[in-house]
């Protein structure tokens, strides 16, 4: 079965069309928050198994930034927004 | 010393007989980007539709690409920024970006092989527009009637999509030609 992401701006787009950015539920230390909290930040990553929330970037259509939270286990999309509508 | 200006597909000697499945190369056309603030897309998208004759394409929110068949670049590109001052950015795209219109009853077969969005007129209706990928390639995409399609991209992959098309028309016989000439001459 084909992986279909569901772009807000594009429409019903196969998963080739982007590129995944990585975890998208880690939030930026303030600037002079401590080491270790820059290092969590920078470098540490769950590597969870269900529900994940994820920059996607649609670099074959509208290029934007997209939050996708979708399931790890079975590809199930929950929900596709536009990263900068937060 | 003088721009030359040299189609990226100028080699290509053309199909001897024009078939049902035709891949046209329009020789000289005018394309700019117009860039705005979300905030201003409305606006922006209200100022084309007053200006009467120009084709706009979907891009991205807050982008798009305009064509114009019988106005030279500089023109088009001064026409736009004093149509759209100070709500959105117009660049002169003509000399990046290569047009190719595919048509012909055999046109959404042939581009089934390498889009992957739904061309059922009633999904993907005349007039609509956006990038997607063809094959490798993205490309700007739209349907400018019903067996008819227009496809935008960046000079340097023209070739490669250029001869991506023929390969996935062969089995249709698919011709392919220049047209048009006039805007670029005097």
């Amino acid at each position: 079965m084909a992986s279909f992401i569901s772009c807000p701006h594009c429409g019903i787009r196969p998963k080739e069309e982007f590129t995944v950015r990585g975890d998208a539920s880690v939030i930026r230390p303030e600037p002079d928050a401590s080491d270790e909290a820059w290092h969590n930040y920078v470098h540490i990553r769950a590597n969870p198994r269900g529900r994940t929330r994820e920059h996607w970037q649609h670099v074959f259509g509208c290029r934007r930034f997209l939050v996708v939270e979708r399931d790890t286990v079975t590809h199930e999309v929950y929900s596709v927004t536009d990263g900068g509508s937060r | 010393m003088s721009f030359q200006s040299r189609h990226p597909l100028e080699g290509k000697a053309g199909s001897a007989v024009r078939a049902v499945d035709h891949l046209e190369i329009p020789r000289s056309v005018a394309i700019a980007t117009v860039l705005s603030r979300l905030s201003d897309a409305a606006m922006v998208v209200a100022g084309f539709a007053a200006a009467g004759d120009l084709t706009m394409r979907n891009v991205a929110p807050g982008e798009w690409l305009v064509l114009s068949h019988v106005e030279r670049a500089v023109n088009l590109e001064r026409r736009l920024a004093a149509l759209l001052a100070d709500i959105a950015e117009v660049v002169d795209q003509s000399e990046g970006r290569v047009l190719l219109r595919l048509s012909g009853p055999n046109a959404r077969r042939i581009l089934a092989k390498g889009v992957a969005v739904d061309l059922d007129p009633s999904v993907f209706t005349v007039g609509q527009s956006a990038n997607l990928r063809c094959g490798h390639i993205a490309v700007n995409f739209a349907r400018s009637g019903e067996n008819e399609f227009e496809l935008i991209v960046f000079r340097s992959f023209a070739e490669s999509l250029f001869e991506d098309l023929l390969a996935m028309g062969r089995e249709f016989d698919l011709s392919y030609g220049f047209s048009g000439g006039l805007a670029d001459q005097g």
